[in-house]
């Protein structure tokens, strides 16, 4: 009997994203919970290659956990997080945060209980891809030609998250002695030298 | 399609086993006889001046926010470039009205500082 290689590296995968999920809400240090984000993401990517999106994968690993995640271990490194003031008001936040969470699990049912709108028989597993087919290049002629309003939607959102990060973050400092290397080089002889005319004087101190 | 990964499959594969008999091994055969003055932590000599959590400049995350929005860009790149043939001058055009959009917010980031340290 031979055991059949997808399949058991899907149900690899998907028990290794299973698991360091309930690690991100259920361990103590913040730290600890980005990483395992990073290694959710990881195995998300793994599954995705499974379902033959090799360019969406690579993407996946490359923005998420290249760079997204050290986002969020910079923020949760950086800011001094004490653990204690962290706990206190579980309680009171308990009963709101169970209800977003019900409402999250509703709204999840809705799409996938329903049989006619989702499932194996709605959805059936497509051909494998033949050897050498170009994921990438199949997008590529999707996305920028049947889907080129959600592509520039895409860039009008870039442009917002652009002015929304400078806006929010950028504080202007007072007091600070930096460079203007355009300045520097714009100087005027005239700004910077002036030439005094000295009457010379001879050794004996006696002005000629 | 699936078989031609099969090499970073097995590439994981052993990476993790090197990673996991590293640190086992260096754990179980290493001297390990820590006291409290070894577990303190150490700044050249002298007792530490502030706690290891300590606030940093928010510039730090605005530079990583900006890179990680460019660095999104460039994944739109990528489809584009392999597929440039069969979209022909519609793709191109749109990829030059994305990188118009984004040149727009780099002349905002530039204009007003962002990109600039102090």
């Amino acid at each position: 009997m031979d055991i059949p290689i997808p399949q058991t590296v899907f149900y690899l995968f998907s028990f290794i994203m299973v698991a360091a999920a309930i690690m991100v809400i259920t361990v103590r240090n913040p730290v600890y919970a980005a990483l395992f984000l990073v290694l959710t993401f990881f195995s998300a990517a793994a599954i995705w290659l499974l379902l033959e999106a090799e360019f969406l994968a690579i993407v996946l690993v490359v923005v998420y956990v290249g760079a997204v995640m050290v986002l969020f271990l910079f923020v949760v490194m950086m800011l001094d997080i004490n653990l204690a003031p962290l706990k206190e008001g579980f309680v009171s936040y308990l009963p709101v945060g169970i209800a977003v969470a019900l409402l999250m699990a509703a709204e999840m049912l809705v799409v996938v209980w329903t049989r006619d709108r989702f499932g194996p028989e709605i959805y059936p597993v497509p051909a494998a891809a033949e050897a050498g087919t170009s994921n990438t290049a199949a997008l590529g002629e999707l996305l920028y030609t049947n889907f080129l309003l959600p592509f520039e939607i895409a860039g009008v959102i870039l442009l917002v998250a652009i002015v929304s990060a400078v806006t929010l973050t950028l504080r202007k400092r007072s007091g600070v002695r930096s460079q203007s290397p355009s300045h520097q080089v714009r100087v005027k002889r005239d700004e910077r030298v002036r030439l005094v005319d000295i009457a010379s004087e001879s050794p004996d101190g006696r002005s000629d | 399609m699936l078989a031609e990964y099969f090499p970073v499959l097995v590439f994981l594969g052993i990476s993790t086993v090197i990673g996991v008999a590293l640190v086992t091994l260096g754990g179980l055969l290493g001297p390990s006889n820590p006291d409290s003055e070894k577990l303190s932590p150490y700044e050249c000599g002298f007792e530490a001046f502030e706690d290891t959590r300590m606030k940093f400049d928010v510039r730090y995350y605005l530079v990583a926010i900006l890179f990680i929005i460019f660095d999104l860009e460039i994944a739109f790149f990528i489809p584009w470039a392999v597929a440039l043939d069969e979209i022909g001058w519609l793709g191109f055009n749109a990829m030059l009205l994305f990188v118009a959009l984004l040149i727009v917010g780099f002349v905002v980031e530039w204009k007003n500082g962002a990109l600039e340290w102090e």
